[in-house]
């Protein structure tokens, strides 16, 4: 009997964890620990926006944070750019305390927060690179190359030398993305920074993170785009209630929940259906034109299950692994609209 | 060196901002028009009174208040400096805010000795008591560390936005009126007790003034004191300004107001 994956590799024995990606061993670009961060409120408790998170990013890591509305990762993400100080815990960015050094740490750093404020919008785009570059202390030659270079990467060259205010959403969110990199900064935080930005320049953004990895940057990307974070991201974490509930690797992900999370058969046998349906295990059994879909509620149920199939003479089947979605709504549960 | 580059970058961007409002034309038409009309209605009261002496202190006063005037303005530029919600981003980078923040309005300066010299000059003129070029390159230096000093202390003022929001107004029409009143732009000095004389000294415009007055009569020997003490004043506001960003930069982390939101 062959069992496919749904990629076409062969899945040997169900269930193998992904072996951890390795990073090399030195100071880590990010590390976090115990993260806590109030926030006061009148007349009643505090918020904890963060609640002991813990997280370290390796040098050169594309890591992705994913969470609900309220998780907690722009309160993060601005700890760890100097914004805000925590409440208790530590945070170090390059091996810098980010409050007892942040000086050391605002010199390494580009911070792209979604939306469209934060800009001059009565300058043209250039202007404003050229601006916040002698803020970031870039050499003024350098400067000038850099900014027509990230100018024509976002795709903005054209509307450079037009005011802020006329842009569209999306320029600006480009805009924001060209000023965080034009310090050359050795760690990002991106806060949800394709944003308003139509498809294909959401492509290209991943196109330019891809370069930016290769160029061996750190990058902190919260987004809710679970495409993204699978495209982009060596690693993601699934933060929760200001807490970090489990990080791998997108591709490893599937394991948080269970390497396989059903079967899928080249057969529509109401039949073999109806006797699968009684599995002990078995979640569901959708048949659709050709295909047979099982669900199964864990690993352990799946032996019962394949020795069936092969009494029934089924050899050819697919695993249904869960994309980085389902982990998602299964990790985080499936809260509604409740924040 | 660095700094100065920043500075002169922050200058420039404030420039930029400037004249995205105005261009030459319309800061003469708008602008310029009226505040010469405002000096020329000043003098006016002095020559109905008969007296040139009270015309020459009315027009000159008022002439050189506009210096101050503008300096104010830095309270605008700071609160459409947090509206634009730069200030989270700005407090990430390696350059201090209270930097960009006092460097970013300078333009001001330039603009508000630019007003009051051009006000001056054109009204004295009108009035008929013209100022000769060597006195009057003396009389607009002297305008030019009026201003500086005034902006010193608008940007100080501006700065309390940042601290506590939606005092705007009241900041502008307070420090204005604070100016005009103590500083000896439509009454002299000595009309006031001792207490409010001494509130007045500390202010940008009143001694600064004071030399102005002193270089337009041709006295500018005597002029050199106040000057400097104005500048001296000027340098008093930009170092409680410089702390006062640098604390409340420290608060916003603390807090957690350093935001976006307006
Ligand atoms: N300035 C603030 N004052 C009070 N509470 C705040 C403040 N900022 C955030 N919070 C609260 O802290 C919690 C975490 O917010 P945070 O913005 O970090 O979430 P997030 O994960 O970025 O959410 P989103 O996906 O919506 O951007 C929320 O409960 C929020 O209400
Ligand atoms: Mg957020």
């Amino acid at each position: 009997m062959t069992v496919v994956t749904r990629d076409a590799v062969t899945l040997a024995p169900f269930g193998v964890p992904e072996p951890e990606l390795q990073y090399s061993a030195g100071t880590p670009a990010i590390a976090a620990v115990d993260l806590v961060r109030e926030y006061p409120r009148k007349r009643k408790d505090p918020v904890r926006a963060l609640q002991g998170l813990s997280l370290t990013v390796a040098q050169g890591e594309v890591h992705g944070l994913l969470g609900p509305n309220g998780a907690g990762k722009t309160t993060l993400v601005k700890i760890l750019s100097t914004i805000l100080l925590p409440t208790s815990g530590q945070a170090t960015v390059c091996g810098h305390d980010v409050v007892r050094h942040g000086r050391d740490v605002r010199e390494l750093i580009g911070v792209v927060m979604g939306g469209d404020r934060g800009l001059y919008t009565r300058l043209t785009g250039r202007q404003n690179l050229e601006f916040w570059g002698a803020l970031q202390k870039v050499p003024r030659k350098v400067l000038r190359s850099r900014t027509e270079h990230l100018l024509e990467r976002l795709g903005l060259a054209a509307k450079a030398d037009a005011r802020v205010e006329t842009y569209s959403r999306g320029m600006k969110q480009r805009l924001h993305l060209a000023r965080g990199l034009i310090g050359d900064a050795r760690v990002l935080f991106l806060d949800e920074p394709t944003m308003g930005m139509d498809p294909v320049a959401a492509r290209e953004f991943r196109k330019l993170i891809g370069e930016l990895r290769d160029e061996q940057r750190t990058i902190l990307l919260a987004t809710h785009d679970m495409t993204e974070a699978e495209s982009l991201c060596d690693r993601v974490s699934f933060v929760r209630d200001g807490t970090v509930v489990a990080t791998r690797s997108p591709h490893a992900v599937a394991g948080l929940v269970s390497a396989v999370q059903g079967l899928e058969l080249d057969s529509a046998d109401a039949a073999l259906a109806a006797t699968l349906a009684e599995v002990p295990g078995v979640t569901s059994v959708t048949t659709d034109g050709a295909t047979t879909r099982i669900l199964v509620r864990s690993q352990d149920d799946f032996p019962r299950l394949l020795h069936l199939l092969a009494d029934h003479g089924v050899t050819s089947l697919r695993t249904l692994r869960p994309s980085l979605e389902d982990v998602y709504v299964r990790l985080i549960g499936d809260r509604g609209l409740e924040v | 060196m660095n700094l100065l580059l920043i500075i002169r970058r922050a200058f420039w961007l404030g420039a930029r901002d400037y004249t995205a409002i105005f261009t030459w034309k319309t800061w003469l038409t708008n602008w310029f028009v009226r505040v010469v009309a405002q000096v020329s209605f000043f003098a006016l009261i002095g020559r109905m009174l008969g007296d040139p002496g009270q015309t020459q202190f009315l027009l000159v006063g008022n002439a050189v208040l506009l210096a101050a005037m503008v300096g104010m303005y830095a309270v605008n530029m700071v609160s459409w400096e947090r509206n634009a919600g730069t200030l989270p981003l700005l407090a990430a980078g390696p350059t201090h805010p209270a930097v960009v923040l006092t460097a970013r309005g300078s333009y001001l300066i330039l603009d508000g000795t630019l007003s009051a010299s051009g006000a001056l000059l054109v009204t004295a003129h009108l009035f008929g008591m013209p100022l000769p070029w060597p006195r009057a390159a003396i009389v607009i230096a002297l305008i030019a560390v009026v201003a500086a000093s005034a902006y010193c202390f608008g940007i100080l003022a501006g700065s309390l936005l940042l601290g506590f929001r939606s005092i705007q107004t009241i900041v502008t029409n307070v420090g204005l009126v604070t100016l005009m009143t103590l500083c000896g732009v439509n009454v002299p000095l000595d009309f006031y007790p001792e207490p409010m004389r001494w509130v007045a000294s500390v202010l940008p415009l009143t001694n600064g003034l004071v030399a102005v007055r002193l270089a337009v009569t041709g006295q500018w020997q005597a002029a050199l004191f106040p000057a400097a003490w104005e500048a001296l004043v000027g340098i008093g506001w930009l170092t409680l300004c410089l702390l006062m960003v640098t604390a409340l930069v420290r608060r916003g982390r603390r807090h957690g107001t350093l935001d976006y939101a307006s």
